[in-house]
Protein backbone atom coordinates (compact mmCIF):
# COMPACT_ATOMS: atom_id res chain seq x y z
CA UNK A 1 0.00 0.00 0.00
CA UNK A 2 1.74 3.12 -1.18
CA UNK A 3 0.63 6.57 -2.01
CA UNK A 4 0.30 6.93 -5.72
CA UNK A 5 1.15 10.11 -7.53
CA UNK A 6 -1.35 10.79 -10.25
CA UNK A 7 0.05 10.03 -13.68
CA UNK A 8 -1.65 10.68 -16.93
CA UNK A 9 -3.00 7.57 -18.61
CA UNK A 10 -1.21 6.43 -21.72
CA UNK A 11 -3.57 5.27 -24.39
CA UNK A 12 -2.01 2.51 -26.33
CA UNK A 13 -4.63 0.49 -28.05
CA UNK A 14 -3.61 -2.80 -29.59
CA UNK A 15 -5.73 -1.97 -32.60
CA UNK A 16 -3.23 0.61 -33.76
CA UNK A 17 -0.56 -2.01 -34.18
CA UNK A 18 -2.67 -3.67 -36.83
CA UNK A 19 -3.15 -0.35 -38.59
CA UNK A 20 -6.74 -0.15 -37.30
CA UNK A 21 -9.41 2.39 -38.02
CA UNK A 22 -8.48 6.02 -38.73
CA UNK A 23 -5.87 6.53 -36.01
CA UNK A 24 -3.20 8.98 -37.01
CA UNK A 25 0.19 7.33 -37.42
CA UNK A 26 1.56 10.02 -35.13
CA UNK A 27 -0.85 9.41 -32.28
CA UNK A 28 1.58 7.24 -30.40
CA UNK A 29 4.35 9.81 -30.72
CA UNK A 30 1.99 12.61 -29.74
CA UNK A 31 0.95 10.92 -26.57
CA UNK A 32 4.56 10.15 -25.71
CA UNK A 33 5.51 13.80 -26.20
CA UNK A 34 2.58 14.92 -24.04
CA UNK A 35 3.59 12.53 -21.36
CA UNK A 36 7.19 13.68 -21.55
CA UNK A 37 6.24 17.32 -21.05
CA UNK A 38 3.73 16.77 -18.29
CA UNK A 39 5.71 14.27 -16.28
CA UNK A 40 9.04 16.07 -16.55
CA UNK A 41 7.66 19.44 -15.56
CA UNK A 42 5.43 17.94 -12.90
CA UNK A 43 8.48 16.63 -11.10
CA UNK A 44 9.41 20.14 -10.02
CA UNK A 45 7.67 20.51 -6.70
CA UNK A 46 6.48 16.95 -6.62
CA UNK A 47 4.99 15.79 -3.33
CA UNK A 48 6.79 13.36 -1.07
CA UNK A 49 6.82 10.12 -2.95
CA UNK A 50 8.38 6.86 -1.94
CA UNK A 51 11.07 7.85 0.47
CA UNK A 52 11.96 11.36 -0.59
CA UNK A 53 10.50 14.55 0.80
CA UNK A 54 10.99 18.18 -0.24
CA UNK A 55 13.25 20.30 1.94
CA UNK A 56 13.73 24.08 1.85
CA UNK A 57 16.62 26.00 3.30
CA UNK A 58 16.39 29.65 4.36
CA UNK A 59 18.39 32.02 6.52
CA UNK A 60 18.23 35.44 8.05
CA UNK A 61 21.00 37.18 9.94
CA UNK A 62 20.45 35.29 13.19
CA UNK A 63 19.24 31.84 12.21
CA UNK A 64 19.24 29.17 9.58
CA UNK A 65 15.85 27.59 8.90
CA UNK A 66 15.08 24.22 7.43
CA UNK A 67 11.52 23.30 6.39
CA UNK A 68 10.60 19.77 5.41
CA UNK A 69 7.23 18.57 4.11
CA UNK A 70 6.43 15.45 6.08
CA UNK A 71 2.68 15.05 6.42
CA UNK A 72 1.04 12.44 8.59
CA UNK A 73 3.73 11.71 11.14
CA UNK A 74 3.66 11.53 14.91
CA UNK A 75 6.01 13.84 16.71
CA UNK A 76 7.71 10.88 18.38
CA UNK A 77 8.56 9.42 15.02
CA UNK A 78 10.58 12.40 13.85
CA UNK A 79 14.24 12.65 14.85
CA UNK A 80 16.41 15.64 14.07
CA UNK A 81 20.15 15.58 14.68
CA UNK A 82 22.89 18.07 14.04
CA UNK A 83 26.43 16.79 13.61
CA UNK A 84 29.16 19.24 12.59
CA UNK A 85 27.74 21.05 9.60
CA UNK A 86 25.02 18.56 8.75
CA UNK A 87 21.42 18.39 9.79
CA UNK A 88 19.89 14.92 9.55
CA UNK A 89 16.16 14.28 9.58
CA UNK A 90 15.00 10.72 10.25
CA UNK A 91 11.31 10.01 10.22
CA UNK A 92 9.18 6.88 10.22
CA UNK A 93 5.68 6.70 8.97
CA UNK A 94 3.86 3.77 10.48
CA UNK A 95 0.56 2.77 8.97
CA UNK A 96 -1.78 0.23 10.38
CA UNK A 97 -4.14 -1.58 8.12
CA UNK A 98 -6.30 -4.19 9.74
CA UNK A 99 -3.73 -6.57 11.09
CA UNK A 100 -0.72 -5.45 9.14
CA UNK A 101 1.58 -2.67 10.14
CA UNK A 102 3.84 -1.09 7.62
CA UNK A 103 6.62 1.29 8.29
CA UNK A 104 8.36 3.65 5.87
CA UNK A 105 11.59 5.31 6.84
CA UNK A 106 12.58 8.73 5.51
CA UNK A 107 16.08 9.96 5.81
CA UNK A 108 17.72 13.14 4.63
CA UNK A 109 20.96 14.96 5.43
CA UNK A 110 21.38 18.60 4.61
CA UNK A 111 24.59 20.54 4.85
CA UNK A 112 24.19 23.77 6.74
CA UNK A 113 25.60 27.01 5.42
CA UNK A 114 26.61 28.49 8.78
CA UNK A 115 27.96 27.26 12.10
CA UNK A 116 25.14 26.79 14.59
CA UNK A 117 24.77 26.91 18.34
CA UNK A 118 23.67 23.34 18.80
CA UNK A 119 22.16 23.74 22.24
CA UNK A 120 19.66 26.31 21.06
CA UNK A 121 18.13 24.50 18.14
CA UNK A 122 14.34 24.29 18.13
CA UNK A 123 11.92 22.47 15.89
CA UNK A 124 8.18 22.58 15.38
CA UNK A 125 5.85 20.37 13.40
CA UNK A 126 2.66 21.99 12.16
CA UNK A 127 0.21 20.94 9.48
CA UNK A 128 2.62 18.33 8.32
CA UNK A 129 5.59 20.66 7.90
CA UNK A 130 8.65 20.35 10.10
CA UNK A 131 10.49 23.64 10.69
CA UNK A 132 13.89 23.53 12.36
CA UNK A 133 15.37 26.82 13.58
CA UNK A 134 19.14 26.80 14.03
CA UNK A 135 20.62 29.90 15.66
CA UNK A 136 23.92 30.91 14.14
CA UNK A 137 27.10 31.17 16.11
CA UNK A 138 28.30 34.72 16.65
CA UNK A 139 31.21 34.39 14.29
CA UNK A 140 28.91 33.15 11.52
CA UNK A 141 26.64 36.19 11.66
CA UNK A 142 27.21 38.90 9.08
CA UNK A 143 29.40 41.67 10.39
CA UNK A 144 30.07 45.15 9.18
CA UNK A 145 33.72 45.81 8.48
CA UNK A 146 34.78 49.40 8.48
CA UNK A 147 37.28 50.38 5.87
CA UNK A 148 39.93 52.79 7.07
CA UNK A 149 41.02 55.29 4.53
CA UNK A 150 44.55 56.50 5.04
CA UNK B 1 9.97 23.07 -39.50
CA UNK B 2 6.39 24.06 -40.22
CA UNK B 3 5.89 20.71 -41.93
CA UNK B 4 6.79 19.03 -38.66
CA UNK B 5 4.36 21.27 -36.79
CA UNK B 6 1.51 20.41 -39.12
CA UNK B 7 2.24 16.72 -39.03
CA UNK B 8 2.52 16.59 -35.24
CA UNK B 9 0.14 19.28 -33.94
CA UNK B 10 0.74 18.44 -30.29
CA UNK B 11 4.22 20.01 -30.47
CA UNK B 12 2.68 23.45 -31.09
CA UNK B 13 -0.01 22.87 -28.54
CA UNK B 14 2.25 21.97 -25.63
CA UNK B 15 4.75 24.75 -26.21
CA UNK B 16 2.03 27.41 -26.47
CA UNK B 17 0.43 26.18 -23.30
CA UNK B 18 3.62 26.60 -21.28
CA UNK B 19 3.95 30.29 -22.08
CA UNK B 20 0.38 31.23 -21.40
CA UNK B 21 0.17 33.63 -18.47
CA UNK B 22 -3.52 33.17 -17.84
CA UNK B 23 -3.01 29.46 -17.42
CA UNK B 24 0.04 30.01 -15.22
CA UNK B 25 -1.93 32.12 -12.79
CA UNK B 26 -4.22 29.22 -12.00
CA UNK B 27 -1.44 26.65 -11.70
CA UNK B 28 -1.76 24.09 -9.04
CA UNK B 29 0.14 21.07 -7.86
CA UNK B 30 -1.35 17.61 -7.64
CA UNK B 31 -0.98 16.11 -4.17
CA UNK B 32 -0.14 12.50 -3.40
CA UNK B 33 -3.29 10.54 -2.71
CA UNK B 34 -4.60 7.06 -2.24
CA UNK B 35 -8.03 5.51 -2.52
CA UNK B 36 -9.16 2.39 -0.74
CA UNK B 37 -12.52 0.78 -1.21
CA UNK B 38 -14.62 -1.14 1.26
CA UNK B 39 -18.08 -2.52 0.80
CA UNK B 40 -19.73 0.61 2.22
CA UNK B 41 -17.51 3.47 1.26
CA UNK B 42 -14.43 4.78 -0.44
CA UNK B 43 -11.63 6.02 1.77
CA UNK B 44 -9.48 8.78 0.33
CA UNK B 45 -6.21 9.86 1.91
CA UNK B 46 -4.54 12.99 0.54
CA UNK B 47 -1.25 14.45 1.66
CA UNK B 48 -1.57 18.23 1.96
CA UNK B 49 1.40 19.51 3.95
CA UNK B 50 1.06 23.10 5.06
CA UNK B 51 -2.70 23.27 4.60
CA UNK B 52 -5.00 23.92 7.53
CA UNK B 53 -8.78 23.85 7.75
CA UNK B 54 -9.25 27.41 6.53
CA UNK B 55 -7.39 26.82 3.33
CA UNK B 56 -9.12 23.58 2.48
CA UNK B 57 -12.08 23.29 0.15
CA UNK B 58 -13.92 20.12 -0.84
CA UNK B 59 -16.53 20.23 -3.58
CA UNK B 60 -18.75 17.57 -5.02
CA UNK B 61 -20.40 18.26 -8.30
CA UNK B 62 -21.72 16.48 -11.34
CA UNK B 63 -19.48 13.47 -11.53
CA UNK B 64 -16.39 15.02 -9.93
CA UNK B 65 -15.01 15.42 -6.47
CA UNK B 66 -12.49 18.22 -6.02
CA UNK B 67 -10.07 18.89 -3.20
CA UNK B 68 -8.38 22.30 -3.13
CA UNK B 69 -5.88 23.33 -0.52
CA UNK B 70 -4.10 26.65 -0.02
CA UNK B 71 -0.84 26.59 1.85
CA UNK B 72 -1.07 28.66 4.98
CA UNK B 73 2.57 29.59 5.42
CA UNK B 74 4.08 32.74 3.96
CA UNK B 75 7.81 33.21 4.02
CA UNK B 76 8.69 35.91 6.59
CA UNK B 77 10.23 38.95 4.93
CA UNK B 78 13.59 38.70 6.69
CA UNK B 79 14.32 35.22 5.39
CA UNK B 80 16.65 34.72 2.45
CA UNK B 81 15.96 31.66 0.36
CA UNK B 82 19.00 29.46 -0.01
CA UNK B 83 17.50 26.32 -1.48
CA UNK B 84 13.93 25.40 -2.39
CA UNK B 85 12.50 22.04 -3.25
CA UNK B 86 8.86 22.58 -2.42
CA UNK B 87 6.58 24.93 -4.32
CA UNK B 88 4.15 27.51 -3.05
CA UNK B 89 1.39 26.56 -5.46
CA UNK B 90 -1.95 25.47 -4.04
CA UNK B 91 -2.98 21.85 -4.21
CA UNK B 92 -5.74 20.63 -6.43
CA UNK B 93 -7.04 17.13 -6.85
CA UNK B 94 -9.95 16.25 -9.10
CA UNK B 95 -11.41 12.79 -9.01
CA UNK B 96 -14.20 11.57 -11.20
CA UNK B 97 -16.93 9.35 -9.96
CA UNK B 98 -19.91 7.92 -11.68
CA UNK B 99 -22.49 9.17 -9.18
CA UNK B 100 -22.02 6.25 -6.88
CA UNK B 101 -21.33 8.47 -3.87
CA UNK B 102 -23.85 9.68 -1.36
CA UNK B 103 -22.81 13.34 -1.15
CA UNK B 104 -24.67 14.08 2.07
CA UNK B 105 -22.76 11.57 4.10
CA UNK B 106 -19.22 12.54 3.15
CA UNK B 107 -17.04 12.86 6.21
CA UNK B 108 -13.60 14.48 6.17
CA UNK B 109 -10.82 15.12 8.68
CA UNK B 110 -7.61 17.05 8.33
CA UNK B 111 -4.77 16.39 10.76
CA UNK B 112 -1.05 17.12 10.44
CA UNK B 113 -1.31 17.77 6.75
CA UNK B 114 -3.17 14.56 5.95
CA UNK B 115 -6.76 14.73 4.76
CA UNK B 116 -8.84 11.61 5.23
CA UNK B 117 -12.20 11.57 3.49
CA UNK B 118 -14.77 8.88 3.74
CA UNK B 119 -17.15 8.80 0.79
CA UNK B 120 -20.04 6.47 1.49
CA UNK B 121 -21.38 4.65 -1.48
CA UNK B 122 -24.89 5.34 -2.61
CA UNK B 123 -27.39 2.73 -1.46
CA UNK B 124 -28.07 1.37 -4.89
CA UNK B 125 -24.44 0.47 -5.48
CA UNK B 126 -23.59 -1.46 -2.34
CA UNK B 127 -23.09 -5.14 -2.92
CA UNK B 128 -26.27 -6.95 -2.21
CA UNK B 129 -27.06 -10.56 -1.79
CA UNK B 130 -29.64 -11.83 -4.22
CA UNK B 131 -31.62 -14.80 -3.08
CA UNK B 132 -32.55 -17.41 -5.57
CA UNK B 133 -36.05 -18.66 -5.13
Amino acid sequence: MRLVRYTYPIHRSPVSLLGGFARSPWAGLESEIDRLFTSTLADLGAPASELRFPVDLYEDKDNTYVRAELPGLRRDDIHVEVVDDYLTINATRKTKEGDREQSFAFNRSISLPAATRNDQITASYEQGVLTVTLPKKEEAKPRKITVNVN
Amino acid sequence: MSLLNTLIPSINRTLARRGDDAANAAQTVAPAYEIKETADAYGLTVHLPGVNKDGLELTVEEGTFTVRGQRAWKQPSGWTTLYRESVDLPFELVLTHDNTIDADKIHAELADGVLRVSLPKAEAVKPRKITVS
